[in-house]
């Protein structure tokens, strides 16, 4: 635990950058390697005022590119301490090969990733190309939806990467500006409290143990590569079980419960929207309103999408007779993730929904209540017809002509 | 007041106990792994190592082996700086916090890197390292091609160089650019120590190796590495090779303290002709005939007027 | 603080472990179990050396021609010591001992730099007996 403690209201007014910058300082992290980025900067920029004041007494970098942050965090985990970055956007598709070289290498680091559009055109706003970019990189994938989870998940992040039948890094992802310059009402820990939970940093295979020389980054022959990349997926997998208890620890420490899918008022419905980032507040509210008019609307979210909870996914969504999976990417010439995924954990059941794919919120176009509410009564047609009443994928909320791909 | 242990000669330095093993699959004849036995038997601190993409990484690290008896790592091409500057902080973080074995001895941070790694894709990452002052040592293995892949062009090639990117022809005499001054861009982010070594020159670089590890920030150390493979020369041929650079004053060595005090560390008996290091190397074969010819002069004076920068600025002392 | 290795510690050999026994990462080490000592103040022969560690291995197929080490004539100057790449050449207590055969890749390297007169080490074809070369050791060269 740091040796300054910061005296916290217990519910501040933060936004998520500051709630992500807290949960950092109340971690005690060692390394910090970063760099700035919109709208990532006031998670660093926080974080550095906090070190300039005396409360986070482990070390500060600010590096020259988001490569070389990575890179910093990579050689710092390897030394055996406790690391973490913020980025967005450019910065994280900038350190795309090393966040396969951290997970590869199996370094714990916490990634505060606030999602942001990809150029080109250059976009500062809030969608998830880049969340979409890093899926494949072997990281853990968290998803926050308000200030409130992304210091939640910020604290349960450490606890996870570093478990021992773990080991791997985590990215805490949040909405760009939609969340990360949202203030709301964040119900804190004390310092003790947060860092208690967190615990002690275990070490595995440190640099700094001259007892034990290791040797990191290897080369592999065909010989040889398969069985190590086996090794980490199956650590990815597994490591489900081990989000499920920190989870269900941190509901006993705040009452607060995470579930590797989220679901709103899922028990009874016959459509569903599944999407992430804030867009899952605004649907749980459109669905309300679509109740009031006799449709059983209910929203699911995948809170952890790598690894994929595709049994629970599949287990949501069972009942409902049609679903639009929202994507907030550009889907680069197919369908979306979200589609993908979801259809294929539901071909494994006997469900079969009417499944569309919907293509929203690029750049920051705002998605609204009203939209979603549409988005809601489209459902309902293909839920009492049987089938999809319009293309398989659409764009919402673009003005010119309607985009509509696959007809199957 | 050095920390380093005293190295009288060469009979003292080979009671070294060797750190860096072999049956690794380096090259016959790799000027690289004479470096860096060179390198780690000059200190007897513990250390913290780490390799960019390149032929020492690929060739000392390949599963389910290691040459090291150190702990290193490997992260990417560009970015071995940057490793061994991220385990420099946590280094400094778990100090100050209490958290580091008991009895654990200061390590020292080093990073190799081919000269492709450093010249070129990792220059930026080397920059940030020097420019944030991490108390570590770089060393550039310079070879003066991509030599793992093949031998391509870097920015370390030097002009009339045959390389597979810049291939001698009948319209091309090979490499049309010059080579970076790394010891000068180096020494010019505040280095307080730069300076350049060959592995001919034992005591040269003992001393040096062991200069820069009693340093406090950042070191750059650019290692000639005569390549054998890509030069062209026979393996057994290595050390006459770098003979021949270092007299002929095409690798001059020298040293820059705060970016001010150059000095000359060795100064040739017999200077050689630029001619007879060239002629050595079949990567420049082409030079010698009738069309390119007028390259060798050019080189001599390009040398020439280097060696008298370098005198003039040791003299001037600035 | 008790620490984690990521693995398990079993004598298997890794050339039989599957992908589960197999140290995370694909991290190597270099010596067995805990070393209490720094290996820059030990000799080699007297570390714990680990089977990953490549000093265990073998690249003496890579020779065609090997040197051969006429101890005679040699002056433990320790020239073909400091510039063997392969770390083939051994000397202890500032003398030459011998060639290490199994990592010797036959360079030709120690020869170029030996400075006896004749050469102290000289390269012969791998099949020839090291005695058998002794035999055929040159004279003295005159002038040069």
């Amino acid at each position: 635990m740091n040796k300054k403690i910061m005296e916290l209201d217990s519910i501040e007014v933060w936004d998520g950058n500051m709630a992500a910058a807290q949960a950092l300082r109340q971690a005690d992290v060692d390394v910090v390697a970063a760099y700035p980025i919109t709208p990532s900067t006031p998670t660093v920029e926080n974080y550095a005022g906090f070190h300039a004041n005396g409360y986070v007494d482990g070390e500060f970098v600010m590096v020259e590119s988001e490569h070389a942050a990575m890179s910093a965090c990579v050689g710092a985990a390897a030394a055996g301490g406790r690391v973490a970055t913020a980025t967005s956007s450019q910065g994280f598709a900038l350190m795309i090969e090393v966040l396969y070289q951290a997970s590869g290498m199996r370094t714990p680091i916490t990634l505060m990733q606030v999602n942001r559009a990809l150029a080109a055109p250059l976009n500062v706003n809030g969608d998830h190309s880049d969340m979409y970019l890093g899926r494949d990189s072997g990281w853990i994938n968290t998803c926050a939806f308000s200030p409130q989870e992304v210091y939640d998940l910020t604290l349960c992040s450490f606890k996870i990467g570093e478990h021992l039948d773990v080991r791997l890094p985590v990215i805490v992802n949040q909405d760009g500006f939609m969340c990360s310059h949202t203030a709301q009402n964040v119900m804190t820990l004390d310092d003790k409290t947060a860092n208690d939970f967190v615990g002690e940093y275990k070490v595995v295979n440190s640099m700094l143990d001259f007892s034990k020389p290791v040797t990191f980054g290897v080369q592999t022959e065909e010989n040889w590569h398969f069985e190590h990349k086996a090794k980490q997926h199956d650590a990815l997998m597994n490591s489900a079980k081990v989000i499920d208890e920190i989870f269900a620890e941190f509901e006993k420490l705040t009452g607060r419960k995470y579930n590797r899918v989220e679901s709103y008022k899922m028990d009874d419905a016959e459509v569903a929207i599944v999407a992430l980032g804030t867009t899952y507040e605004s649907a749980q509210l459109a669905a309300d309103e679509m109740r009031k008019e006799g449709i059983k609307a209910g929203v699911v979210a995948p809170r952890v999408i790598r690894p994929f909870p595709l049994e629970e996914i599949a287990s949501a969504l069972q009942n409902v007779k049609a679903i639009a999976c929202m994507d907030r990417s550009a889907p680069g010439g197919t369908v979306g993730m979200l589609y993908n995924e979801i259809c294929g954990a539901l071909f494994n059941t006997s469900a079969r929904p009417v499944v569309s794919n919907i293509i929203y919120g690029l750049g920051g176009r705002d998605m609204t209540i009203n939209e979603l509410c549409n988005i809601y009564k489209e459902l309902d047609k293909d839920a009492k017809s049987g089938k999809r009443n319009g293309a398989l994928q659409r764009f919402v909320g673009v003005r010119g002509p309607a985009l509509n791909y696959y007809n199957i | 007041m050095s920390n380093q242990k005293e190295i009288k000669n060469l009979k003292s330095f080979s009671t070294a106990a060797e750190r860096f093993e072999g049956a690794h699959v380096l090259c016959p004849g790799c000027a690289h792994s004479i470096i860096v036995r060179e390198i780690l038997n000059a200190t007897n601190d513990n250390l913290v190592v780490s390799a960019a993409t390149g032929c020492l990484e690929v060739c000392t690290a390949i599963y389910p082996h290691t040459s090291w008896d150190c702990s290193w790592i490997h992260i990417g091409f560009e970015n071995a700086s940057t490793a061994v500057a991220g385990a420099e902080s946590m280094y400094k973080a778990l100090k100050s916090k209490g958290r580091l074995p008991k009895g654990t001895v200061e390590p020292k941070f080093v990073a190799f890197g081919g000269d492709g790694a450093t010249y070129d894709i990792g220059f930026q990452w080397l920059s940030g390292c020097f420019e944030r002052g991490h108390d570590m040592m770089y060393v550039c293995l310079d070879n003066e091609v991509y030599a793992n892949t093949g031998g391509q062009r870097s920015s370390s090639t030097p002009i009339g160089a045959s390389a597979t990117t810049s291939p001698a022809g009948s319209t091309s005499y090979g490499e049309k650019k010059n080579k970076k001054d790394m010891l000068a861009i180096m020494a010019a982010h505040g280095a307080p120590y730069v300076a350049q070594v060959a592995p001919n020159k034992w005591k040269d670089m003992v001393k040096k190796i062991q200069r820069g590890l009693d340093t406090k920030g950042p070191v750059y150390i650019n290692a000639m590495s005569a390549c054998t493979t890509e030069w062209k020369f026979a393996p057994h041929q290595t050390i006459d090779a770098s003979e021949l650079a270092v007299d002929s004053l095409v690798f001059p060595l020298y040293e820059i303290i705060d970016g001010k005090e150059l000095n000359i560390t060795y100064r040739p008996k017999n200077i050689v002709p630029v001619r007879d290091y060239l002629a050595f190397q079949p990567r420049f074969k082409h030079l010698f005939t009738p069309q390119y010819e007028y390259l060798i002069d050019e080189w001599q004076k390009r040398v020439d007027a280097n060696w008298e920068y370098l005198q003039r600025r040791e003299e001037a002392r600035v | 603080m008790k620490l984690n290795r990521g693995c398990d510690m079993s004598t298997k050999s890794i050339k039989d472990m599957g992908w589960d026994e197999l140290i995370i990462g694909a991290s190597v080490y270099s010596f067995n179990g805990e070393i209490d000592y720094n290996p820059a103040d030990v000799l080699p022969e007297n570390r714990d050396y680990a089977e990953t560690n490549s000093k265990t291995a073998y690249v003496g197929d890579w020779r065609v021609y090997k040197p051969v080490w006429n101890s005679d004539l040699c002056i433990d100057c320790q020239n073909c010591w400091i510039f063997c790449p392969d770390t083939s050449i051994i000397s202890r207590d500032k003398k030459m001992v011998g060639v290490d055969y199994d990592h010797c890749k036959g360079c030709g390297i120690c020869v170029e730099v030996c400075p006896t007169n004749p050469k102290s080490l000289l390269m012969f074809a791998e099949q020839i007996k090291n005695e058998d070369a002794l035999t055929q050791w040159p004279e003295k060269t005159k002038g040069k």
